[in-house]
């Protein structure tokens, strides 16, 4: 629970260090089922090193022997392959040999880089998968502190930026590592002396290039975190703008403003003459090995291999130009490492504690039962304080209080949506921590009253994924509840495709649509959370006829918000303040006089302001309940 | 949705070209030194990148003809080009970067700024992510095709010219062959520029739809569970991520294909040179050193070239962001000061509204005010109630000038709102708005927001009297906690006080409180109560709520209904008139006599 409360004000864009071998531990996992795959990409740096050295090696032969008019014969090493067979014409040989050098490169190239992408991508496909199935598996006061926008980007962002490892970070650098070592093993094999005076300049590019990274990554670590706060005072300053134009902080906002953002350019401006600092020096480094290959090798090296050295240096020099962007992939991809683990590591609160369900007593089935039952979403702060009731199968209750009451709390930890910290909840004559929560779920049929619809099809939001059941099974469950009249005015009937959160159905319908679900499902106990919006008086017939069908047969516990409409269940129970202080029938909880009279009288007024006022009371958000 | 996905199609119609350039020509200008010493270094820098090559090609002819002493001292002078070279290679990018820097720097400035003069009716048309977007990625784009877009797109075709002239003076026409494959490369860079875009897209759609079925999953996550969904769920999310991964393996292909083409096209061109130019050395018509130029020359082409397909589109979404960074410097702020204003020093706080009528900007829209006519004389207190949508908000907003009215529709002391100096009219007027943002710093900094020095007096005074001082203890460092982003830190009563206590620290002769006490319990708000008879007792306080006991005290209270008072009078006249208002009253009475029983 800590980890997820201090998260909202971590910074987003923190980096990580470059190299985290617990973090990379942890990604193993993802990529062990394809170390098949990475070993390839290793191996493949190989044959690639090859074919880049092929084409200088062609050229020097050409520059050495062909273009003299010698036809080649000694070369200094790997066979005589560059001689052209009989008859050839030597030059066109040649030529034909360097295209396909540079062809094999190139088809070399692409493989490589699909391989270590295809690696990547099967990688991030799986971590996305576990990433959402976590997500899943938390309970529901997860989700109230942990912001969606939030979750959503370790998902899609975070995974993305971990990617950016395989496709240019770790990997290649390895392969890098391994291709400047065989190219510098060639040329001392080409030409140890040479090769001993150009590889003189090494150490000190080394040294700067180490040193002007350091400074770059100094500079570039600031500019991320103060782009990072530039823009939260631009987004806070657009959210907030009413409260800084009424108390006149303009001047004083932008005051704070531009200092950050000139401190964000001159960190930019720093990294960015470091920068081009590596950039020159490499470039001066190259240059001066041309220099220094045709001072020492005027008379002791043929052209062919100056050639070769000039060849063989440019790609030597190549990978050390994008180290650097190599590095801040690395820093960026091991913070959101970091932040997926760290989503990974919350812990379910409400785990299934058997595999099986208890077998329970037939005879009890569709019974319910409240035993002392303690609960608070936060510490102790009790929103159920020792409930106890006992529901019959078949039977029909229904639960009043004001709002805040913890009537809503009640159908949660009935659905095993939250547990409880005292007291028991058994269904069925089970207590509900032995059942496993899809089980119960399947037991206890929750009709919300936020009616929550998917973009599907109507037939998908009736069936909610369960394969079994046939069209006209969906059918039957909506015909049942007087769903069937108004889908089938629909477009497309049961196939119409609902838009997000089923904004082009009444509200309404959309209650007919979650009593169909719940019939489908079949369920033998039924949650009802009573819709609190106003709905037609046509609709509303048809959802009170909808409900009776509904509850046929069935043990029902209502939500009740209007009082009118639970007149003739089998008993009332009057919550308050989180306790039951009163229940039995409608008549009798009336002669009382207690709260749920007044409670009554409450709701008269309420309808009679209603119908008085030409707008709409605002209902005021229910502050206890979720 | 569909609205704000219009007035976007709208702006994006009328977006002009040459505004944005115009305007970021100014920006260019301002910077113009830096771009005038740029231009004179990358011709000395294409002077260099010409005359290496050639340098090189020479020593190895001389080598040739004999090696002697005199190869050593070429050598060197290559040594000192290069170093030239390196030198000039770290201003041009130096000072082209930096240009760029600078004029982010600056249209981050003037950005803010602006929004900071625009009305509230904008902020109202305009999405916070889409400005946010504006400032963020939109600049970014322009930065990049000022940094590293500019610096290609004028530096490669004069490295390109100088390169072609250099060669065709030693054999035009292996220049002519060379020069081949390179037209064809520019063309396939363009193309691949434009599958790369394509591949792109794809990705962020298929990221997109993965993003909006999470969205949905949470969002509906009380459902996922309650119908034990998660596997059918977790399925429906399979095949998003899957379809996102097919779409990544086409970007890779085109990714991947990118570098070997690279490599491959200029090949071609050596190829020639290898075929074409060794008969030439055999015919004794070409030299080795001048083959060996040649091969220089076409390494070095190679990555110009070839990030000049990536360089177009850069300068392209460049020129689109800046057209949107134009849309919102380019609106004007209808709010400011006017030149006919009225130098007042300090206001009163006699409130008048004539005969006001406001219309929400946005087509077909119902008037949220109409006719409203009041008087609230200085130092008198206006109690407002009505249902939600009656426009109880907006005429406490126009009282500030938050939105634009009509001339002589409100007046304060007899002055039209808007003649008075912005400055001095919200100097005077304290509101604590619905929904109490707090900024992201400390309790003290919130508090002291609207004052010109933090005042540790006046901080304590205004906690005091907004009831927070006693809260203060249970906060992990009392007045310097960080309240966190939006306040979440503080409860939803705390949040309310403080935004209160900001609004009383300024002392000002009118005090708007826009239902500012709903999530503060009955005794804390009876004190506030107290504690604002006695302080602004001759102070203008105008309360809007829903609660009877806020405005029951007021000197006067209006009902309003659909944008117009329907019923005006005290607390006592109100209950006797058995309207709206004493409707509410014997509502509310129950509710708190409900909430007064004990279980």
């Amino acid at each position: 629970m800590s980890a997820d409360l201090h998260d909202p004000f971590q910074d987003e864009e923190e980096l990580g260090k470059a190299y985290d071998s617990r973090l990379l531990g942890r990604l193993w996992p993802y990529v062990r089922p394809y170390a098949g795959q990475v070993t390839v990409t290793l191996l493949l740096v190989f044959p690639l090193t090859a074919f880049e050295l092929a084409p200088g090696w062609i050229i020097a032969a050409g520059l050495d022997r062909v273009f003299s008019g010698a036809s080649a014969g000694d070369a200094v090493f790997l066979g005589s392959w560059l001689d052209a067979p009989q008859g050839f014409p030597p030059l066109l040989w040649l030529a034909l040999l360097y295209m396909g050098a540079v062809v094999g490169l190139a088809a070399m190239q692409f493989l490589n880089l699909y391989v270590m992408a295809w690696t990547g991508q099967h990688a991030m496909r799986d971590l996305r998968r576990d990433v959402f199935d976590h997500m899943q598996s938390l309970h529901l006061g997860f989700f109230d502190t942990y912001p969606v926008g939030r979750l959503v980007t370790r998902a899609t962002n975070d995974v993305e930026n971990l990617n950016e490892m395989f496709a240019s970070g770790l990997v290649t650098l390895i392969t890098d590592v391994i291709k400047m070592a065989i190219i510098a093993a060639v040329l001392f094999v080409i030409h140890p002396k040479l090769a001993l005076y150009t590889f003189l300049v090494i150490p000190p590019l080394v040294l700067c290039a180490v040193v002007f990274r350091l400074k770059v990554r100094e500079a570039f670590r600031a500019t991320r975190i103060l782009i990072a706060r530039i823009n939260t005072m631009i987004q806070e300053t657009i959210t907030g703008m009413k409260v800084v134009q009424l108390f006149t902080r303009e001047k004083r906002n932008f005051d704070a403003f531009d200092a950050m953002n000139a401190d964000h350019r001159n960190a930019w401006q720093r990294s960015i003459r470091w920068e081009a600092a590596l950039f020159a020096v490499v470039e001066i480094v190259q240059n001066l090995t041309f220099a220094i290959i045709l001072g020492v090798g005027a008379g002791v090296a043929s052209v062919g291999t100056m050639y070769r050295f000039f060849d063989y240096l440019r790609r030597f020099f190549m990978p050390l130009r994008d180290l650097s962007a190599k590095y801040s992939v690395m820093q960026s991809s091991m913070a959101s490492a970091e932040r997926i683990f760290q989503l990974l590591d919350t812990e379910p609160a409400v785990l299934d504690q058997v595999d099986e369900p208890a077998p329970g007593d037939p005879a009890r089935k569709g019974e319910v039962e409240f035993d002392g039952v303690w609960f608070a979403y936060r510490d102790e702060d009790w929103i159920l304080q020792d409930v106890s009731f006992r529901v019959a199968p078949g039977e029909k209750v229904a639960l009043v209080g004001h709002t805040g009451a913890g009537k809503t709390s009640i159908i949660k930890l009935l659905t095993r949506l939250y547990e409880p910290q005292r007291g028991a909840i058994r269904v069925d004559g089970v207590d509900l921590r032995d059942l496993p929560q899809h089980e119960a779920r399947r037991r206890v049929a929750m009709v919300l009253q936020d009616v929550f619809l998917f973009s599907g099809s109507v037939g998908e939001n009736i069936g909610l994924g369960r394969d079994d059941l046939s069209a006209a099974d969906l059918e039957v469950a909506a015909r049942s509840v007087e769903a069937h009249r108004f889908i089938e005015r629909l477009p497309a009937q049961y196939a119409t495709e609902l838009r997000e959160r089923g904004t082009n159905l009444s509200a309404g319908q959309r209650q007919l649509l979650s009593f169909a679900r719940a019939v489908a499902h079949g369920a033998h106990i039924l949650v009802l959370d009573e819709a609190t919006s106003s709905i037609d008086t046509e609709t509303e017939a048809a959802i009170q006829r909808g409900i009776h069908a509904l509850m046929e047969g069935k043990t029902a516990i209502a939500i009740a918000h209007r009082l009118s409409t639970i007149q003739d269940v089998d008993r009332i129970y009057v919550l308050h303040k989180g306790q039951i202080v009163e229940q039995g029938r409608h008549q009798e909880l009336l002669e009382a006089r207690g709260v749920y009279h007044r409670l009554y009288q409450l709701q008269y007024r309420q309808q009679e302001a209603r119908a008085a006022a030409s707008g709409e009371m605002e209902k005021r958000p229910e502050a206890g309940s979720r | 949705m569909s609205s704000a996905a219009d007035i976007a199609a709208a702006r994006e119609g009328r977006g002009d070209v040459r505004a944005a350039i115009a305007r970021l020509s100014i920006y260019v200008r301002r910077n113009a030194r830096y771009y005038g010493i740029w231009s004179v270094i990358t011709l000395a820098y294409v002077a260099c990148f010409v005359a290496l090559p050639k340098m090189i090609g020479s020593a190895i002819d001389a080598i040739e003809r004999e090696p002697s002493e005199a190869v050593v001292e070429r050598a060197l002078w290559i040594a000192a080009v290069s170093l030239l070279f390196g030198v000039l290679r770290y201003f041009s990018r130096e000072l082209v970067f930096n240009a760029g820097r600078e004029v982010e720097y600056e249209i981050r400035n003037d950005l803010f700024v602006h929004l900071q003069r625009l009305p509230q009716s904008f902020f109202f048309g305009w999405r916070t992510g889409d400005i946010m977007s504006r400032c963020v990625n939109d600049l970014n784009s322009v930065r990049l095709m000022l940094g590293p877009g500019l610096l290609s797109i004028v530096q490669t075709p004069v490295m390109l010219v100088g390169v072609l002239v250099a060669m065709a003076l030693i054999d035009w026409q292996l220049m002519l062959l060379v020069l081949a494959p390179y037209f064809l490369f520019i063309f396939i860079a363009r193309a691949f520029g434009r599958a790369m875009f394509r591949t792109n897209i794809a990705v962020q759609e298929g990221l997109a739809d993965l993003s909006n079925q999470l969205q949905e999953t949470i969002s509906g996550i009380s459902v996922v569970k309650a119908y034990a969904m998660e596997r059918v769920s977790a399925s429906r999310f399979a095949e998003a991520n899957h379809e996102l991964f097919r779409r990544h393996m086409r970007l890779v292909k085109v990714n991947g294909a990118m570098p070997a083409i690279t490599g491959l096209l200029p090949a071609l061109g050596m190829g020639m040179v290898l075929l074409v130019g060794g008969s030439k050395i055999m015919d004794g018509a070409l030299t080795k050193g001048q083959f060996l130029t040649f091969a220089v020359y076409i390494w070095n082409l190679t990555f110009p070239t070839f990030i000049m397909g990536w360089v177009f589109s850069l300068v392209q979404r460049g020129g689109a962001a800046m057209q949107r960074i134009d849309e919102v410097l380019a609106t004007e702020p209808s709010i400011a000061d006017r030149h006919d204003r009225v130098e007042v020093e300090a206001l009163r706080g006699e409130i008048e509204f004539r005969n006001l009528r406001f219309v929400y900007p946005g087509a077909e829209r119902e008037p949220a005010l109409r006719d409203v006519d009041l008087h609230v004389p200085a130092g008198s207190s206006l109690g407002v109630v009505g249902p939600v949508g009656s426009g109880k908000s907006t005429l406490a907003s126009v009282i500030p000038r938050l939105y634009e009215v009509e001339d002589g529709r409100v007046l304060i002391d007899g002055i039209d709102v808007n003649r008075i100096p912005l400055e001095i009219l919200r100097a005077s007027i304290a509101m604590v708005p619905q929904d109490s943002f707090l900024f992201s710093m400390s309790l003290a900094e919130n508090v002291a927001f609207g004052l010109p020095e933090p005042d540790p007096t006046r901080i304590a005074q205004a906690v005091e009297r907004a009831q927070l001082a006693k809260d203060l203890s249970e906060l992990p460092h009392g007045l310097a906690t960080m309240v966190g982003e939006r306040g979440v830190m503080l409860s939803g009563g705390q949040r309310q006080r403080a935004a209160l206590a900001r609004a009383l620290a300024l002392e000002p002769s009118i005090l708007i409180l826009d239902d500012t006490l709903s999530s503060v319990d009955a005794a804390t708000e009876e004190a506030i109560q107290r504690e604002l008879d006695e302080v602004f007792a001759g102070r203008t306080v105008v309360v809007i709520s829903h609660r009877i006991s806020s405005v029951r005290h007021c000197d006067r209270i209006v009902v309003m209904e659909d944008g117009a008072i329907t019923e005006q009078g005290t607390h006592k006249e109100l209950l006797l008139h058995g309207g709206f208002y004493a409707r509410l009253a014997r509502q509310q009475a129950l509710e708190e006599e409900l909430e007064g029983a004990v279980a």
